[in-house]
């Protein structure tokens, strides 16, 4: 028992374990997805929410921007059309354009030395160009009158054709130098009077309008890309650099006019949004450019992030207790189902040792009973042939014959007796198997009828019977006809001398109800709770006291009952039980 | 008009009164006129496809020829009236001084930078005096601009010739009192139109020329 439910225990501990990994392994997956769900979505969220704002901030500078270039063109043109520089352009003037121009543009040049720059939002020229019909630069002839640029800034005023729009542009000013300046150019259409086509533009430089310090909050830079080169000086140089690459990147990869992305630079993660400032321009294409750092707001996220992290290990740690416990209680039933089926099989076992030695005694008993019946009988039979030798010689007195008829009349019943203790034996033993079969009960009983009268010393009986053919019990046909036998005997022998003996069969229910009565004297009231006793000798009746009890003990053997029914006034019957049995079907008869 | 191409004559012929009484008449062929006729005509500059012309279309007819220069140069006038040059179209022989008096309630600012004459009279007001002038030494045409009111416009055809007239609505002309000889007639249409006919004049005749 306790060798058998070691490797059991080792079972459901392993069982427990397994119950508990997968367990484990369910919370952790909804755990690790949760917290991936959840962080994605703080993540998502906070990088809406700050595109969100700066797209807001972002178009709101450019409704500013908007108006400006709007406010910008409206002068621009009014300007581009005063006569006398039609003058010059149409009626081949040239050399009188700038003289003319100085004049008329006098106070959009003026303004950005007599007011504060902040009070002068770059609505007054830094310089100002004309254009000839192909396009290129007209050089002024007095530069400081239209405001001074150097060779490089001045040839990016130039275009490749005139257009009839406002066109908007960016250049730089001393690209190579120290302070490197972006000027936002408008290149204003002049139309000819005379034949209406474009004959000229007027580029207008002003300084740009600053996204600096009016942003999406502090941290965030803003500048201008233009010709692969970044202008943004608040930036340090070294990211200068490799935002420009970034950002020539994702220019020349999408054709897309504004996009945000998020760039390292140093290490360091950058949100960083673009912006065509001047779409469907003939002027190279510039774009406004933010940069905003990131790691303020990756710091926070990387703190949340934390905090869900923690979240679910304690999810975790709490689901691995919960799942524990879970399996503890889970395990449970099939430990003690594992324990009972340890008993069970202990309780096979023994049963089986049990059933083996059974089996063993039985055989040793068979053994037994064959050997005791062998050693009882042969004296017996010697006994016999001696007695009926004897019987055949002719030599003795007649009285000798007598007395040796009566010897041999008893080893009959010797073998008789014998045979009755050698079947009680195994039925005490419990050795006496029944192999059921449906037996013809009155052919049994017709049988032993039959017998009755044949023998020789049967004394003057009227035998009566009542039962009708094919009574069928269930039974072993040599033990159910030991019993009738022994009724019927019983009946003859105990009868007087012209009486009766009367057999009736019956079926009552789903039993057979055989009674056999006789004539003669009853059995004693004192005695009649005796007589199914073994060895019950009563001082009347001449049996060896075995025959009633066997009878009794093959009836019960065989589900049924034997009882003395009444026993007076000179009528003894007794009445036997059998269950009731199913006809074979070839021999079945009219019974129904 | 009417009165001003008098006027015109009456200037071209001045000079020649000694000479023989030789003409030449004809007809210039006009572009057809765009605009609906109207009652009162005013001759207006108008620029198509950068061709300036009159309109309704004039023509000036003049001969061209080695004539010897003006010996006293002359004065004519060209008046700004109702925001508009007052004739349109001038022809003048060269060095003559045209004055440009503003008949308007306002300021006028007239200058031309054609290669012709470049010139500037500035601001002035109706009541300027003297009226401001400009003498014409270069053949040539001259556009004038009001730098104040730019639709403005007006034409001085400066002509290296004492010989020249206006023709009517019609594109009819005649020049007479002309010097006998080989010339050539020029018919100027638009700024960008002269057709020119030799001509061979002899005294006492009058000569028909059209100009298709």
């Amino acid at each position: 028992m306790i060798s058998a439910s070691r490797p059991n225990k080792r079972k459901v501990t392993s069982f427990r374990t397994k119950l508990l990994a997968a367990i484990m392994l369910v919370v952790s997956a909804i755990t690790v997805s949760g917290f991936y769900l959840a962080q994605r979505n703080v993540t998502a969220a906070a990088k809406r929410d700050l595109q969100q704002n700066f797209q807001a901030e972002l178009s709101s500078l450019d409704k500013v921007q908007k108006f400006r270039h709007a406010a910008i063109a409206e002068r621009c043109s009014a300007l581009a059309s005063r006569p006398r520089i039609h003058a010059a352009l149409e009626d081949n003037a040239l050399d009188l354009l700038y003289p003319s121009a100085k004049d008329e543009l006098r106070d959009l040049m003026e303004g950005e030395e007599s007011l504060p720059e902040e009070e002068a939002p770059s609505l007054h020229a830094k310089f100002y160009r004309f254009l000839d019909a192909g396009g290129a630069v007209l050089s002024p002839p007095n530069p400081k009158d239209v405001g001074e640029l150097n060779p490089h800034a001045e040839a990016q005023l130039g275009l490749k054709q005139l257009a009839e729009t406002q066109q908007i542009g960016y250049t730089q000013e001393n690209v190579d130098g120290k302070d490197e300046i972006v000027d936002e150019i408008v290149a204003v259409p002049i139309f000819s009077t005379e034949t209406g086509n474009v004959i000229s533009a007027l580029v207008v430089g002003f300084t740009p309008f600053e996204l600096t310090g009016k942003g999406a909050g502090a941290g965030m830079d803003s500048g201008i890309w233009v010709n692969g080169r970044l202008h943004l000086p608040s930036l340090p140089k070294s990211m200068q650099l490799s935002v420009g690459n970034e950002i020539a990147n994702a220019v020349t990869k999408s054709d897309r006019a504004g996009n945000n992305l998020t760039v390292t630079v140093n290490g360091a993660p950058q949100l960083l949004f673009y912006k065509r400032l001047n779409p469907n321009s003939l002027f190279p294409p510039a774009y406004e450019i933010c940069v905003y750092p990131l790691v303020d707001s990756m710091t926070q996220l990387h703190r949340l992030r934390w905090q869900i992290g923690g979240v679910g290990a304690l999810l975790l740690l709490g689901g691995f207790v919960a799942s524990q416990f879970i399996a503890t209680r889970l395990s449970v039933p099939v430990e003690k189902l594992a324990l009972d089926s340890a008993e069970n099989r202990a309780q096979r076992q023994r049963a089986e040792v049990a059933l083996e030695s059974k089996s063993e005694e039985l055989k040793r008993t068979a053994r037994y009973s064959a050997d005791a019946s062998h050693q009882l009988k042969s004296p017996v039979t010697v006994l016999r042939a001696g007695l009926e030798t004897l019987l055949r010689r002719e030599d003795f007195k007649p009285e000798v014959y007598d007395e040796l008829s009566a010897l041999l009349h008893q080893t009959h019943r010797l073998t008789g007796v014998i045979d009755d203790l050698l079947l009680l034996s195994r039925l005490d033993a419990g050795h006496l198997q029944i192999d059921s079969q449906p037996v013809n009960l009155s052919q049994v009983v017709d049988e032993w009828l039959d017998d009755l009268s044949a023998l020789p010393d049967s004394v003057d009986v009227k035998i009566e019977k009542e039962s009708p053919a094919d009574l069928y019990v269930s039974g072993e046909k040599q033990y159910a006809s030991l019993i009738v036998q022994n009724l019927l005997e019983n009946a003859r022998k105990y009868n007087r001398s012209g009486g009766r003996l009367r057999v009736a069969g019956r079926r009552k229910d789903n039993q057979v109800v055989l009674t056999i009565g006789n004539t003669g004297r009853p059995i004693p009231s004192s005695a009649q709770e005796h007589i199914f006793e073994r060895f019950h000798h009563s001082s009347t009746a001449s049996g060896h006291g075995l025959g009633l009890n066997l009878a009794r003990e093959l009836t019960r053997l065989h589900g049924g009952d034997l009882r003395l029914v009444r026993s007076e006034n000179d009528w003894t019957e007794f009445e036997v039980r059998f269950r009731v049995a199913t006809p074979p079907q070839n021999t079945r008869a009219e019974v129904a | 008009m009417r009165r001003l191409a008098g006027f015109n004559t009456v200037v071209a012929l001045l000079p020649i009164s000694v000479l023989a009484q030789t003409t030449v008449e004809g007809r210039v062929g006009l572009p057809k006129s765009h605009s609906a006729p109207v009652v009162a005509k005013r001759y207006e500059i108008v620029t198509r496809a950068g061709v300036l012309s009159t309109q309704p279309p004039l023509a000036v007819v003049y001969l061209a020829g080695p004539f010897p220069k003006v010996r006293l140069p002359s004065t004519n006038q060209i008046a700004q009236k109702n925001l508009a040059f007052v004739p349109s179209l001038l022809p003048v022989q060269v060095g003559t001084k045209v004055e440009f008096p503003n008949l308007d309630d306002t300021y006028h600012s007239i200058f031309s930078y054609s290669p012709a004459k470049r010139f500037d009279l500035g601001r002035y007001r109706p009541e300027e005096r003297p009226i401001p002038s400009e003498v014409f030494t270069t053949p040539g045409l001259v556009t004038l601009r009001c730098d104040i009111h730019e639709h403005m416009r007006g034409l001085i055809l400066v002509v290296d010739t004492p010989y020249f007239v206006v023709t009517d609505a019609d594109g009819r002309f005649r020049l007479s009192r002309l010097p006998a000889g080989h010339y050539t007639l020029k018919a100027w249409i638009d700024s960008k139109t002269t057709r020119e006919r030799p001509v061979e004049l002899k005294s006492g005749e009058t000569l028909h020329i059209d100009f298709p």
